[in-house]
């Protein structure tokens, strides 16, 4: 008998802000995933997505992970913070403290669902995030898939983007002159002043940029489990020194392996990474045993 | 380490190549002549050949006529590699 299969994802929009708050009616777009009737609930996982463009390049992988976890019995929650994707406000409107709350949110709303407290689980700065949440307030377990370990390198590159529209010529700088030197303080100097920084059709208000910048991963306290992924496409690849340098403190709480695959949440095309999906679904398995 | 069989496994992994980078030679253009290479791809780029190679590049260090060719890009890595 073919195994069931779980239905679509539901979506909704879930309250988020405070009473009394500016922003108290702001709500985050989410999609959960139910395991199918006959099916023993193991747990439920919220995730938590990456940064910007990093976001809509690895849906795929996200909607794909999902699924395949509710079928083995993971209630699955996954949210766009607020200001991204389809969440209240605009990404202006992103600060670090209000992700912060966003996740408190869906933490309990996916426990009162699912009748499970959630493992957190996230991809690059989602990683972080979920780390940081875990630090805060217990979890069941971590599972980190490509983790940023500081907020400041998953920035950089964000913020390093107007400096690569100048080198192919289509910044500031297009025709042919080299780029302005010194005159201009850098995209983070701006942040660090106030003000408001446009990147990649971004606006980052320094509300979001500057906490990012000061964030770093932080071990979740005994017993929260952590589970890390990273995904290569050489062969023989290790795990990059600064992962394990963050998972050290943990010993025998942190696992962690490199998969082979394309790094799907910067790759030009939608690329997926099927043996990423096998090894969380095993390590689910064997967590939920 | 093999300078240009690493920028290969970077740019096709970068630009999502399938394997086309395997057949790339000095002469090669980049800029211009891959669609693919857009700010957001060069970023990747530079950030993967920093993390691969262990080197730091400053942002003025770089213009246009880093990623004319394979061969300008793969003699840019070098320089910065003999520093």
């Amino acid at each position: 008998m073919t195994p069931p299969r779980p239905a679509a994802a539901r979506a909704f929009f879930l309250p988020a802000g405070t009473p009394g708050d500016a922003d108290a009616a702001r709500t985050l777009f989410a999609l959960h995933d139910v395991p199918p009737a006959g099916v023993t609930v193991r747990g439920a996982l919220l995730y938590l997505p990456p940064f910007t463009e990093e976001m809509n390049k690895s849906r795929r992988m996200a909607a794909l992970q999902a699924r395949a976890a509710a079928a083995a019995g993971w209630h699955v929650l996954r949210i766009d913070l607020t200001g991204t994707g389809d969440s209240s406000g605009d990404f202006a409107d992103a600060r670090w403290a209000a992700w912060r709350e966003d996740i408190d949110v869906a933490r309990a709303w996916l426990a009162q669902a699912s009748g499970h407290e959630p493992w957190l689980w996230g991809l690059r700065l989602g990683a972080l995030l979920a780390a940081q949440a875990a630090a805060e307030r217990p979890a069941p377990g971590l599972l980190l898939w490509q983790p940023a370990t500081s907020g400041r390198n998953a920035l950089q590159p964000f913020l390093r983007l107007k400096a690569g529209a100048a080198w192919i010529g289509t910044g500031a700088a297009a025709g042919g002159d080299a780029p302005p030197k010194a005159a201009e303080p850098s995209p983070l100097q701006q942040l660090q002043a106030g003000q408001t920084v446009e990147i990649a059709g971004y606006t980052l208000a320094p509300a979001l940029a500057l906490p990012m910048a000061e964030a770093v991963f932080t071990p979740p306290p005994a017993p929260t489990r952590v589970i890390a992924f990273e995904v290569s496409p050489r062969e023989g690849a290790t795990l990059s020194p600064a992962l394990e340098r963050a998972l050290a403190p943990l010993g025998d709480r942190a696992r962690a392996a490199v998969l082979p695959g394309p790094s799907f949440w910067q790759a030009q095309e939608i690329e997926t990474a099927p043996a990423l999906i096998d090894a969380t679904l095993a390590a689910l398995a064997e967590a939920a045993a | 380490m093999q300078v240009a069989a690493e920028l290969k496994t970077i740019l096709d992994d970068v630009l999502s190549l399938r394997g086309r980078a395997q057949g790339f030679g000095d002469d090669t253009p980049l800029l211009g002549d891959i669609p693919e290479l857009d700010s957001m791809a060069v970023v990747s780029l530079i950030t993967a050949i920093e993390e691969r190679f262990g080197v730091g590049i400053a942002d003025d260090e770089i213009d246009g006529s880093v990623f004319a060719s394979f061969g300008s890009l793969r003699a840019f890595v070098e320089q910065l590699l003999a520093r």
